[in-house]
């Protein structure tokens, strides 16, 4: 039986990455789950433990993204999801920053309470599209131009996968504006502590007390692990098998999908 | 001042050093063909991504400088000698007009990214597409890795940002050919028989022109023309063999001291 599922006594909750564990994103309907998928996220939930996601999407509000997957058959709550642009603009709130957005269209509505005008800070979240060599170069120009040049990124991922293959996401741009203004990027989501640690706060459960499950070897399964948390890697969405072979960040476990790791987990629940 | 070398070569940066933008700086034409009655070897070297040889040799031949395009040595040449020597088939993200200095290398099924600046297609679609193909081992060949230049309209960010963005995407590194590359300066001297011990680089820019020669192992003198400013040549260590005004006065001491 696999090591870590001799080590889940004491484990009450669990926190899932959404995109490349419940589904693949991209396409006609906007995605496509991943087999086994919706039967899991209902199992954890009959099984007693608590349930948290934690994901870096920003491609659209926390409303919109929610309301896509529970057409494709989720059970998932706006209330149940931690994300970025809502930590964000508590953040932005906090501080008294005024944006200039550089995101994907559908992500903007989340940013309706601030104020935009007279920019001192770059938001940049996964724009795809929207990361044209124009829209670069003006988030660009108000960074150099700033005498405290502040960068915010949702999240540092260097890819995900789509339907129709991989996809480059917001750490690569968040690197090349922090190249070209010799900026340091302030990271909001994962693998950022902050981020996951607000997750565990609103499901009341400690970071010895959870277990992470996420297809991104670093920001997923490494950025749980720095907080204490469990984390296991699914061999689904944007994982290669080199990911095994992580010079830095070794998994509590390798699962080829979420339906296995939910198995393995409630099986051990009922020991 | 350490033994006297023997000086066989000598390499000439052209923007900021023979002429700036469509001007001469004063005297060159003349330096340069007294510099041709000396026994050295000459090579004229650029960073350009956007010109090819043909366009820098236009704009010198109206200028009235004596030169043969096969004494020009760009950063897009050291490129294409770095995809022969590999035989790899180029994603050639470059501006159109550079294209001509690639012709006879085939791009077809694409096994390798090579990057200058080409704000047209830095757009998500050809990212990915270099990403995809730099993650399935293709090598990334960046012509240069500048943050930003500067254009009629403002600062406007250079290849070096999605060079950057795509080695850690892929987590690899970018073989860099530009100044100020040792290789650059190596490949420039192919072809002349001449080792970098035997050879002077002359340029305005303290970092890419004379830092980069003087690690590759050749002398280097600073021009106050161009982008020089008061200072520069603080930045580097070593300090540049020489500073002089202008091109003109590079040559007169290197007929007089060097050769």
């Amino acid at each position: 039986m696999a090591e870590w599922a001799k080590q889940l006594a004491g484990i009450k909750g669990v926190l899932l990455d959404i995109s490349g564990v419940l589904y693949d994103s991209g396409g006609e309907g906007g995605g496509v789950p991943i087999p086994g998928s919706i039967e899991a996220v209902e199992k954890i939930k009959a099984s007693g433990l608590k349930l948290r996601f934690c994901t870096n999407e920003t491609q659209a509000t926390r409303g919109k993204f929610v309301a896509k997957l529970q057409r494709l058959g989720f059970n998932i709550l706006v209330n149940e999801v931690t994300a970025p642009a809502p930590a964000a603009c508590r953040i932005l709130k906090e501080r008294n920053l005024r944006p200039h957005l550089l995101v994907h269209d559908d992500l903007v509505p989340e940013f309706d309470q601030l104020d935009k005008a007279n920019p001192n800070c770059v938001v940049i979240g996964d724009a795809a599209d929207n990361f044209s060599y124009k829209n670069l170069n003006e988030a660009f120009r108000i960074l150099i131009g700033l005498e405290n040049p502040i960068l915010i990124s949702l999240g540092r991922g260097r890819y995900y996968k789509e339907t129709d293959g991989l996809k480059l996401d917001v750490g690569v741009y968040m690197k090349a504006l922090e190249y070209a203004c010799d900026v340091q990027a302030e990271v909001v989501g994962k693998p950022a502590k902050m981020f996951f640690q607000s997750a565990l706060a609103e499901m009341e459960v400690e970071p010895q007390q959870a277990i992470m499950i996420g297809d991104d070897i670093v920001n997923d399964v490494g950025g749980a692990q720095q907080c204490g948390m469990r984390a296991l890697q699914v061999r689904t969405g944007k994982y290669r098998p080199c990911d095994e072979q992580h010079p830095e960040v070794k998994a509590d476990g390798y699962v080829n999908n979420l339906a296995e790791a939910v198995d393995i987990i409630v099986k051990q629940l009922h020991k | 001042m350490a033994a006297r070398r023997v000086l066989k070569a000598v390499l000439v940066d052209l923007s900021g050093t023979l002429h700036i933008e469509d001007s001469a700086v004063p005297g060159s034409q003349e330096a340069l063909k007294r510099l041709r009655n000396a026994p050295v070897a000459i090579r004229f070297v650029t960073n350009t991504t956007k010109e090819s040889k043909r366009d820098l040799l236009e704009r010198l031949k109206t200028l009235e400088f004596d030169i043969a395009e096969d004494e020009i040595f760009t950063s897009l040449t050291a490129a294409r000698k770095l995809l022969e020597q590999k035989q790899v088939r180029p994603l050639l993200l470059v501006d159109d007009n550079a294209l001509q200095d690639f012709r006879g290398i085939p791009t077809n099924d694409p096994n390798a990214v090579v990057v200058g600046l080409a704000p047209e297609h830095f757009n998500y679609q050809m990212m990915n597409k270099a990403f995809r193909l730099i993650l399935d081992g293709a090598p990334l060949i960046a012509i240069h890795k500048a943050r930003y230049y500067k254009r009629k309209d403002g600062l406007a960010l250079g290849p070096g940002p999605f060079v950057t963005g795509l080695e850690y995407a892929t987590d690899t590194k970018a073989t860099v050919v530009g100044k100020p590359e040792t290789t650059f300066f190596l490949e420039a001297l192919s072809g002349t028989g001449c080792k970098p011990e035997e050879t002077v680089m002359i340029g305005d820019d303290c970092r890419d022109d004379v830092g980069g020669a003087q690690n590759a192992g050749m002398l280097g003198i600073l021009v106050k023309t161009g982008k020089y400013r008061a200072a520069d040549e603080d930045k580097i260590n070593p300090a540049p063999y020489l500073i002089c005004e202008s091109f003109p006065q590079a040559v007169d001491h290197i007929l007089h001291h060097l050769l």
